[in-house]
């Protein structure tokens, strides 16, 4: 489903990815776990060819990233997501389901399968502006499932959100995950991914340092995060 | 790709800008007070007014009077498309529509054609609604009809497209504010150029030559190659004026603005379209 070869990027004199090359295999809940500026964010953003890569190719569904229609399947979340201020979220969600080519009613059916789907019925027509950051980012995370993708990649799909919030989106994607999404997740609690995760990769300074299922990288008596210090640390 | 399945993506972000764009409150102020301020101009046509000791007819003072509107419009809507266009990438970037639009199966070329085309739109229908007011005021109100001021102003649109385009590929490489200033001076340069060589091609100005015994200079100087180069956004408007004045063809040369300008058009839209290529998307 996603393939990276070789890949680098450079900004300037910075290494911002360093010859990095994994795949995530159909189905699978993948974790891209790293400090900050570790350069999660920007292999997300070459997968989404929103940044090319220096050197080095990236496929999703056996299209190279560069090409629009391998994005027909894929929902994305962006970190600190946003929505315009004179949108409501169900105008927001009504248009991300339109950029997806769907007819007016069948948009609309979809936008109310979302709504309900995220747990905001009764707050879908009110103005962006008097959201919290935690409804916003629920806005964010119903317009990346719009249309059933196929991958899903959300990039701090926690950030923002309460307890109970974090909770209940950990329990959406254990249902997405039965249901046979493939799922990649760029996440700093590490707890979560532990819960959710099938499989892991850490990076840190833009080289991968382990890539593995979970179960494999945890040895016994230790916890993602011993393992997630032990190897940023060095 | 299909065509059919290349263009609905386009059309929807054309849409979506224009939607966006009316929705703002300072586009709303913006009309009304311009709309207003076209409305105001037709009391001027009601004065009797003396030229070489003759007072001019109705007819005279209607048709100059529109003149003069339909220029002043075409100008004022080229800097109000200016505005809207210059921070219409970094809007788009702030509120996250830029980074959601892309992550969908729509290309990059798509998206910005998508922005041009309802920048280009909405800069136009805002002119020939402005040009439509004088054109309705003429005709019902002061009796005097000239359905070619209509086409006039659907030929100006080039000059708007020239902004549109120019603004975003500017937008794209330097901060907003200054690309803006730089597509008024192209604007402001080029118009008192015209007006300079208006001006030297006049009756008053060869007898003025002929007293002081000076001679035009036919030699190509360099300043001669910049001024046919620059772009010809008053040669536009004074060709589509002269659709209502009533002017004869006479010649390929008049037409030359036009080429100038689409030419124009076709250079800083492939230059767009190439920046936007290699942007990093936030």
């Amino acid at each position: 489903m996603i393939e990276l070869t070789n890949v680098t990027k450079q900004y300037q004199s910075l290494t911002a990815v360093d010859n990095v090359s994994f795949s995530v295999r159909n189905g699978e809940c993948f974790a891209l776990l790293g400090p900050n500026g570790a350069g999660k964010t920007t292999i997300v953003k070459m997968l989404l060819d929103f940044t090319r890569p220096t050197s080095g190719s990236l496929s999703l569904n056996g299209l190279p990233s560069t090409d629009a229609e391998c994005r027909r399947s894929i929902g994305y979340l962006a970190e600190n997501h946003h929505i315009p201020s004179t949108l409501s979220g169900w105008h927001y969600l009504l248009r991300c389901a339109e950029l997806l080519d769907m007819g007016k009613s069948d948009a609309i059916d979809e936008c109310r399968r979302i709504v309900e789907l995220i747990g905001m019925q009764g707050r879908e027509h009110a103005q962006t502006g008097t959201y919290s950051k935690g409804m916003i980012q629920r806005f964010g995370l119903g317009a990346a499932l719009m249309g059933d993708p196929k991958l899903l990649i959300l990039d701090e799909p926690t950030s923002g959100l309460d307890p109970i919030g974090i909770r209940e989106i950990r329990q959406l994607l254990e249902s997405l995950k039965c249901r046979g999404m493939t799922i990649f997740l760029n996440s700093h609690l590490l707890s979560e991914v532990e819960k959710i995760c099938d499989t892991a990769a850490i990076i840190s300074n833009g080289k991968l340092l382990v890539k593995d299922a979970i179960s494999a990288i945890v040895k016994d008596g230790e916890t993602l995060e011993d393992v997630f210090i032990r190897l940023v640390r060095g | 790709m299909e065509t059919s399945r290349m263009l609905p993506p386009i059309t929807r972000i054309t849409k979506y800008t224009i939607i966006d764009e009316v929705r703002h409150k300072s586009f709303v102020i913006m009309f009304v007070f311009c709309a207003i301020c076209v409305f105001l101009v037709r009391g001027c046509s009601q004065g009797n007014y003396m030229v070489n000791g003759q007072y001019l007819d109705a007819g005279t003072v209607v048709r100059t009077l529109s003149k003069v509107t339909f220029h002043v419009i075409g100008a004022g809507v080229m800097v109000i498309a200016a505005l809207l266009s210059m921070r219409i990438f970094r809007r788009d970037r702030n509120e996250g529509m830029q980074s959601c639009i892309l992550s969908k199966p729509i290309a990059r070329w798509q998206y910005v054609m998508g922005k041009i085309t309802g920048l280009w739109a909405l800069s136009v229908l805002f002119m020939f609604i402005l040009h439509g007011i004088v054109f309705l005021i003429t005709s019902i109100d002061l009796k005097v009809f000239m359905p070619a001021y209509l086409v006039a102003s659907l030929l100006c649109s080039v000059n708007l497209l020239f902004v549109v385009v120019t603004m975003l590929f500017l937008s794209l490489l330097m901060s907003d504010i200054v690309a803006f200033l730089c597509v008024l001076g192209v604007g402001v340069v080029g118009f008192v150029a015209d007006g300079i060589a208006a001006a030297s091609h006049s009756q008053i100005a060869a007898m003025f030559m002929q007293q002081s015994g000076s001679q035009a200079n036919s030699s190509l100087s360099w300043w001669k190659i910049v001024y046919f180069l620059w772009p010809k956004l008053l040669g536009v408007q004074q060709l589509a004026a002269s659709l209502f004045e009533g002017e004869s063809f006479n010649g390929l040369g008049r037409i030359y603005p036009l080429i100038n300008i689409v030419l124009y058009c076709l250079i800083f839209g492939a230059l767009l379209f190439r920046r936007f290529r290699s942007e990093d998307i936030v």
